[in-house]
């Protein structure tokens, strides 16, 4: 079975704004593979006069939060310009037991990956500049501005996400789970980007590591 | 398409399918494009129409009963227009061209256009067998969640939701039309609009496929010039949840089953549509109801007048909105395999069963409005002279809505009442059994106000009668059945003086300094100032101006020890003690006042 990837358009928010963001995205997609009995609920971001389609699954929304909150961390921690989330579905495939490994065998059927470009600055996490009143003006406009852009952006991405959705439809196995999210998922957050297929160019030359955050 | 080449009973179950698609897409949009009250979401219960495509929506609009005919023949193609309609002068040229009514006519314009067909695919090998359609609505399933995306997506849902907010104030209307067929579009219409298929899904000999037709960009129609619901005073108002907690208030439509939320944005702020306040039930949301209660098939205003009807011939149909009949579809359970449609019994498809529900305001589960009666204002008039004469006059004073009931009935009553009613028969001659006390000292002229007095006080009989504050307003519950009054408003005092003992002391006060030309109004309201103070001033109240009166300061003197004695806790022997010295200083205002009335009621005891 193939893996279809999909990577999303790249997206340039501010740290305030990530949250709205991925929170918008991850839904969207999961909303399209939470292929059980769902009540859709629609949400309006706060930021952007956009609306999105959650599952009603209060679990899937806790995990999200949660997952958004490790993204948001890492971010502080390591503020690195581009960052990257992918939101993996897999099968669970029993693996027999051999003398070296007991684990369960995931077969991977699809990849989302979610790139962000954080900007580096941390003044519009308040939504307001702490420097002088004369600096705040322009900075606003600008704001505005590249919110809007952002809007745009986040758009498009909702309707990669839609087209992406109708066109690859034989790839998806059986469905195990009626309930909620009806397959296995996994969110990871890498520092270390791969921009189609590609090493990213400023990528720090020192080896890197991806920090594995499963979702079970 | 030829139906007899294929097992029945296949051929029936992707019918279904796709009739349940056409249904179920339709629901969708009519959902995300046209506003509608709909009864709210019945929570965890979920009909077995709902279940199809695993996508629960709630009740459908009752415009989808009339779709019963596309069950005919999966050749015909569904075409949902949605047509915004403006009544602003600036109307475009072309746009009145399309007007086909005479005279002035708003703007019209197709918005989008949403076409889900099956197309047949002849050359097309039969796909059949159980895989194949569980496959095809797994597809399905996916198709939708998409179309449900992309609704939120387009431009057209903005001004959606303007009109959810707005309603009349918005300056357009969104309307819908459903036929088989397009009608085609302005040149200048279709430049400025922008295509977008979705992937069809492969079916038994060929596609089901949607497809949309959007305008890119609405702002050639001025769509944020609403104006926010202006500020109205409501005549009719009844009061605040905070006073009446029994009343139901009407659901909004934040509580569908795909509930949305409305969270408040940076740019915009959507102020509450009026049938969002809770106190509105009365203007305009009943109108409306009513209105479509009475033209159940009424033509859409104000653009269409024929109803619709039912040929299995492409004709344009045009379906009125905002109708309100459910709809209900006569299925089997959902099948215990996983992800499988839930398939009525029968093999050929049915037309689901259409019953017609005449709307009511089920999904308005609000109450009439009531005005909150006033004791005070309504019955002033006979407080202030009563009927001396008249001995089957009801001669309670005017108490509040929760004693009002027992008044004029005839069957048994509380022992609260019964000693009411038992003072009222004394006048006429009629001995009194209730063991009450307050009989020789009673004014003819306060007997309204002494009878319910005397019903307080007479915790002789009625052990269940208290002086605290809760206890006797208890003991009235207890009394007064089941009226339902959140609060009991004195009637003989302003509303603003039951917790203040100030004014019932001052009221004392004016009691006894009335002249004897107002006597008989100073002494009622004496006696319903005691009868406040009874209620509300708890014992433990020790203000000094309660105490505080003209020419009765020496008879509360001896009281004030007693009362002082009462700042600990509470016995009910506390409390009969009390209840003791109210009746010596009621007994003692009421011989002050008029000495001569109360000889007179002597002699009629």
């Amino acid at each position: 079975m193939n893996c279809e990837v999909c990577q999303l358009k790249e997206l340039d928010v501010e740290h305030f704004e990530i949250r709205e963001v991925l929170r918008c995205i991850l839904h969207t997609i999961l909303f399209h593979r939470a292929l059980g009995l769902v009540r859709p609920k629609d949400i309006d971001l706060e930021l952007f006069e956009i609306t999105y389609v959650q599952c009603g699954d209060v679990e899937l929304e806790r995990k999200i939060d949660e997952k958004i909150d490790q993204f948001l961390d890492r971010v502080e921690k390591h503020p690195n310009k581009k960052n990257q989330i992918c939101l993996s579905f897999y099968e669970v495939k029993n693996k027999q037991p051999t003398w070296f490994t007991n684990k369960v065998e995931r077969l991977y059927w699809e990849q989302w990956y979610i790139n962000l470009n954080v900007a580096q600055h941390q003044k519009g996490h308040s939504g307001k500049s702490t420097s002088s009143k004369i600096v705040v003006d322009p900075e606003a406009e600008e704001r505005t501005v590249r919110r809007a852009a952002l809007e745009a952006s986040l758009r498009d991405v909702l309707f990669q996400i839609i087209r992406f959705v109708n066109e690859k439809k034989d790839h998806i196995p059986p469905i195990p789970n009626l309930e909620g999210v009806s397959f296995p998922y996994e969110i990871t957050i890498s520092r270390f980007c791969i921009w189609n297929g590609n090493v990213q160019e400023d990528a720090p030359n020192r080896a890197s590591y991806d920090a594995q955050l499963t979702s079970e | 398409m030829d139906l007899h080449s294929y097992p029945h009973g296949e051929h029936g179950r992707f019918e279904q399918i796709f009739n349940q698609f056409l249904l179920k897409s339709l629901h969708i949009i009519l959902d995300s494009r046209v506003p509608m009250n709909r009864p709210p979401s019945r929570g965890g219960e979920i009909r077995k129409s709902d279940r199809w495509f695993n996508l629960v929506l709630g009740d459908r609009p009752a415009a989808m009963d009339s779709l019963s005919f596309w069950n005919r023949s999966l050749m015909e193609p569904m075409v949902i227009d949605i047509i915004l309609v403006q009544e602003s002068s600036y109307s475009l040229s072309e746009h009145d061209s399309r007007s086909t009514l005479a005279t002035e006519m708003p703007a019209e314009t197709v918005i989008e256009r949403w076409v889900v067909q099956y197309e047949h695919q002849r050359s097309m090998a039969p796909q059949i067998g159980d895989a194949f359609y569980k496959k095809t609505y797994k597809k399905s399933i996916i198709l939708l969640r998409s179309v449900y995306s992309m609704l939120r997506l387009l431009p057209a849902y903005k001004a959606f939701r303007k009109q959810q907010s707005f309603k009349q104030n918005c300056g357009f209307e969104i309307n819908y039309k459903i036929c088989s067929f397009g009608s085609p579009l302005l040149r200048s219409e279709e430049e400025s609009m922008k295509n977008y298929s979705f992937i069809p899904i492969d079916a038994q000999q060929g596609r089901l496929s949607v497809s949309v037709m959007y305008r890119k960009d609405l702002s050639d129609f001025n769509l944020d010039s609403c104006v926010s619901h202006p500020i109205e005073i409501i005549s009719d108002y009844v009061g605040s949840p905070l006073t009446d907690p029994m009343r139901a208030f009407p659901c909004t439509s934040s509580e569908k089953g795909h509930s949305i939320s409305f969270q408040t944005r940076g740019r915009q702020s959507a102020p509450p549509s009026p049938f969002q306040r809770p106190h509105s039930w009365s203007s305009g949301l009943q109108r409306e109801l009513s209105s479509q209660q009475s033209q159940p098939y009424s033509a859409s205003p104000p653009l269409y007048r024929s109803p619709y009807e039912y040929s299995s011939s492409p004709t344009e149909a045009y379906i009125q909105r905002n109708q309100n009949q459910r709809f209900t579809a006569n299925q089997k359970a959902p099948c215990d395999e996983i992800l499988s449609p839930p398939f009525s019994s029968s093999p050929s498809p049915s037309p689901p069963t259409k019953s017609v529900i005449p709307f009511h305001n089920r999904r308005h589960p609000e109450t009439a409005p009531m005005s909150i009666p006033h004791p005070m204002i309504a019955r002033s008039p006979r407080y202030l002279s009563p009927n001396l004469s008249d001995p089957n006059r009801n001669s309670l004073p005017p108490l509040s809505p929760r004693n009002t009931k027992y008044d004029s009935s005839s069957h048994e009553s509380p022992s609260g009442i019964r000693s009411i009613r038992r003072l009222d028969s004394t006048r006429t001659g009629e001995m009194s059994n209730t063991p009450t006390n307050a009989g020789p000292k009673l004014s003819r002229d306060s007997k309204e106000d002494s009878g319910r007095f005397s019903s307080l006080l007479s915790s002789s009989s009625s052990p269940r009668v208290g002086l605290s504050r809760t206890s006797s307003r208890l003991s009235f519950q207890d009394d007064f059945g089941d009226c339902d009054c959140p609060f009991i408003v004195d009637d003989v005092d302003p509303p603003d003086n039951q917790t203040s003992s100030n004014l019932g002391a001052r009221n004392c006060s004016e009691v006894s300094s009335l002249a004897p030309s107002t006597m008989k109004k100073s002494q009622d309201a004496a006696v319903g100032a005691l009868v406040h103070m009874l209620k509300t001033a708890p014992p433990l109240r020790q203000e000094s101006c309660y105490y505080n009166t003209q020419s009765s300061k020496t008879e509360f003197e001896g009281e004030v020890g007693a009362a002082s004695e009462f700042f600990k806790p509470r016995k009910a022997s506390d409390a009969f003690e009390e209840l003791k010295v109210y009746r010596q200083m009621k007994d003692l205002l009421l011989s002050k006042s008029s000495a001569h009335l109360v000889s007179k009621e002597k002699t009629e005891f």
